[in-house]
């Protein structure tokens, strides 16, 4: 938007591996590359480190081949390439929370082909966080995880030290969550475009940095005026989305995207630690409350009236589902988190994402599932 | 020795895959009494339609190629007709563009998706029992749901390629050397039923098309399997939306009886037949709507 509210997040986004390196310049820590929206970045913020989420380029690529199936999803495989293609060489480490299983192949190639890695750090999460027993063993890993970061920066991570950082860590859900408040209104202040760049980027910028943007933008939210159409309010749904070129083609031809339940928005922000005496425990709780992603939700599906929920919070008129080709995970949750949002007024589209979208015939949809929603008298 | 020499010829290459362009328009109307004259024009990738509707009533239209822009595929598209029954563009109160080049459509006042265009085009051609549609075009394929007004309920886009399109016959068409409206019929003319070929993308059906041929294939028998294929794979397009009764086919290769009757014969259901060039179907959808549109328009006015 013509303000430069968001210019700082996009920028952030658009040169992310420029502000890593500058970072480790400017700070000497060591940067991480993570896998996963379940890692526990507490520990690593603790540790001095910066975490920085893998996420793919979204250009073709020939590297992945040989490592991982063509068959597994294209942001497992675009991720890779990343790593293959030396993206991240300013990264020593890399570590994946478990969750899919085809993930986890990308991490086990990363961490086996990609020279630059000086270690790596697995920490296998339950999948079944409904069960009584995930919490201790999670509580378990995530003990473990502090260990053996101790171990390789040969200092104590103490229980102060972790406090702090998941302060910092609590505020920048807590902001983000006040931004995404704006969204509520009819003709929001924010735009999906820039609600993305604002969560993305939590992702891989220094927090501490990241909540002082936030805040900036947050004081000179109440009195911005957009002066854009709103038009239908769509709720976007998936696992990770950065595709920033499909959502602003779909905020251009008549609507506004005003939520989400991706890894790459609400899923990662959208709860904050409970107080605990224990640190380990109030980190390691959080990740087992969060809104489930698909790998982490049964036997009870927790997801489709979370969903629904925010679909209604929200004010969405539809939602579209953006589906990794071949992620089986939520492809195995659409026929019924469809048939629960339908039932309950919310149409919906399916589009299936691949590492390069094909933007005109995905706008042809949008248009066409926009006029079965328009009030226009065609008829 | 001073002999002059000729440059040698290159042969003549023939054109298997050109289709038919139409023009065609109702004398028995006559478009200058008319209230409301509207037009829709299509651009799609590989046919433009430009379609006269005169007072909610089909009048005229004119298919032909689409050319390297779209503006001036939509431009020669709507001359084409025009210059046929002696209208100007000024005569026209209203124009919509559809398909891939809808929004470049430089004299349209308003761009509607092929996906309504096709839709309420059914509608009007195969009357309001019209329930599912099958938009076999030239480089997609899209299972439309509607209601009894045309309204779109729900669709279903093919994926990324070309594969089970107009643009796959015309590949099949080139590569026999058979004009392509003789595919479907010729596709019939076989001793017995052929396996479908594994493959509907253009470029492997190509490479497939061709081993069967040396594996001793007729001509015949190789069109058939491809019909068979594409039928196959639009079939299941078709299934994972849902195939009500009123089932009506538009696009070109409507056109295609090897590919129809296929079709026809997998889901059980007869196709909904029709006098009108199946391919002018979205062209048709939005001159319709332009006629709505002028029609609230001019009540307005009339109001105001």
């Amino acid at each position: 938007m013509a303000d430069g509210l968001f210019d700082q997040f996009q920028n952030w986004y658009e040169k992310r591996h420029d502000y890593a390196r500058d970072w480790k310049a400017r700070t000497g820590g060591q940067v991480v590359a993570t896998m996963c929206t379940y890692t526990a970045e507490e520990l690593l913020i603790a540790a001095g480190m910066l975490p920085v989420r893998v996420l793919g380029a979204h250009e073709p690529q020939n590297v992945t081949e040989p490592h991982i199936f063509g068959m597994f999803c294209p942001f497992c495989r675009d991720s890779l390439a990343q790593g293959l293609l030396e993206r991240f060489d300013y990264a020593e480490g890399v570590t994946l929370t478990q969750s899919c299983i085809q993930y986890r192949q990308t991490f086990s190639s990363w961490r086996s082909n990609v020279p630059t890695v000086q270690w790596d750090y697995f920490v296998p999460m339950p999948n079944e966080v409904q069960s009584p027993h995930a919490r201790k063993a999670h509580y378990a890993e995530i003990q473990a995880f502090r260990v053996f970061l101790q171990a390789l920066t040969g200092k104590e991570l103490t229980d102060e030290m972790l406090r702090e950082a998941l302060a910092v860590v609590d505020e920048n859900r807590r902001l983000l969550r006040e931004l995404f408040e704006y969204r509520k209104e009819a003709n929001p202040k924010v735009t999906g475009c820039e609600a993305l760049y604002a969560s993305i980027t939590a992702q891989f910028v220094d927090k501490r940095e990241h909540n002082e943007m936030l805040k900036k933008v947050l004081a000179a939210l109440p009195t911005r005026q957009l002066n854009r159409p709103e038009g239908v309010r769509f709720m976007t749904i998936g696992s990770e989305n950065d595709d920033l070129a499909f959502m602003a083609m779909v905020e251009s031809v008549g609507s506004t995207i005003v939520i989400d339940d991706q890894c790459s928005g609400t899923r990662y922000f959208w709860n904050q630690s409970k107080p605990e005496d224990d640190v380990i425990k109030a980190i390691a709780d959080r990740y087992c409350d969060r809104p489930a992603c698909p790998t982490k939700d049964y036997p009870v599906h927790t997801r489709y009236d979370h969903v629904l929920g925010l679909a209604k919070e929200f004010n969405a008129r539809a939602a579209i589902f953006l589906q990794q080709k071949f992620c089986d995970p939520h492809e195995g949750d659409y026929p019924d988190l469809k048939k629960h949002l339908e039932d309950n007024g919310i149409p919906t589209l399916f589009l299936e994402f691949d590492i390069t979208n094909p933007i005109g015939p995905f706008r042809i949809r949008i248009e066409a599932f926009l006029e079965t929603m328009s009030d226009e008298e065609l008829f | 020795m001073n002999t002059e020499t000729t440059a040698p010829t290159a042969p003549e290459k023939k054109e298997f895959w050109r289709w038919q362009e139409n023009v065609w328009f109702d004398e028995t109307k006559d478009w200058k009494t008319a209230k409301i004259v509207t037009c829709g024009i299509d651009v799609g990738s590989v046919s433009s339609q430009a379609v006269l509707v005169v007072d909610g009533e089909l009048y005229g239209f004119n298919s032909m190629r689409t050319g390297n822009n779209s503006p001036d595929s939509a431009t020669n598209a709507l001359a084409g007709i025009m210059d046929k029954c002696g209208m100007k563009q000024e005569d026209i109160h209203f124009v919509v563009g559809t398909g891939y080049g809808r929004v470049n459509v430089p004299f349209a006042d308003k761009a509607i998706t092929e996906i309504a265009c096709h839709a309420r085009g059914a509608n009007y051609m195969g009357g309001n029992g019209v329930r599912t549609i099958l938009d076999m075009g030239g480089q997609d394929c899209k299972a439309i749901h509607c209601d009894e007004k045309g309204k779109v309920t729900n669709f279903l886009m093919n994926d990324k390629c070309a594969a089970g399109t107009g643009r796959g016959m015309e590949v099949i068409s080139d590569l026999m050397q058979i004009p392509i409206a003789e595919l479907g019929p010729r596709s019939f003319d076989i001793d017995s039923d052929v396996e479908a070929v594994s493959s509907v993308c253009v470029v492997f059906a190509k490479s497939e098309a061709l081993g069967l041929l040396k594996a001793g294939y007729t001509k015949n028998k190789v069109i058939a399997a491809y019909c068979q294929a594409m039928a196959e794979r639009v079939v299941s397009l078709l299934e994972r939306i849902g195939v009500e009764e009123g089932f009506f086919i538009t696009g070109g290769i409507a056109k295609n009886p090897g590919v129809v009757k296929r079709i026809e014969k997998l889901l059980g259901i007869k196709a909904m037949e029709t006098k009108v060039d199946s391919q002018i179907a979205g062209a048709l959808g939005a001159a319709l709507f332009g006629y709505t549109l002028a029609s609230k328009k001019a009540a307005a006015a009339a109001a105001a």
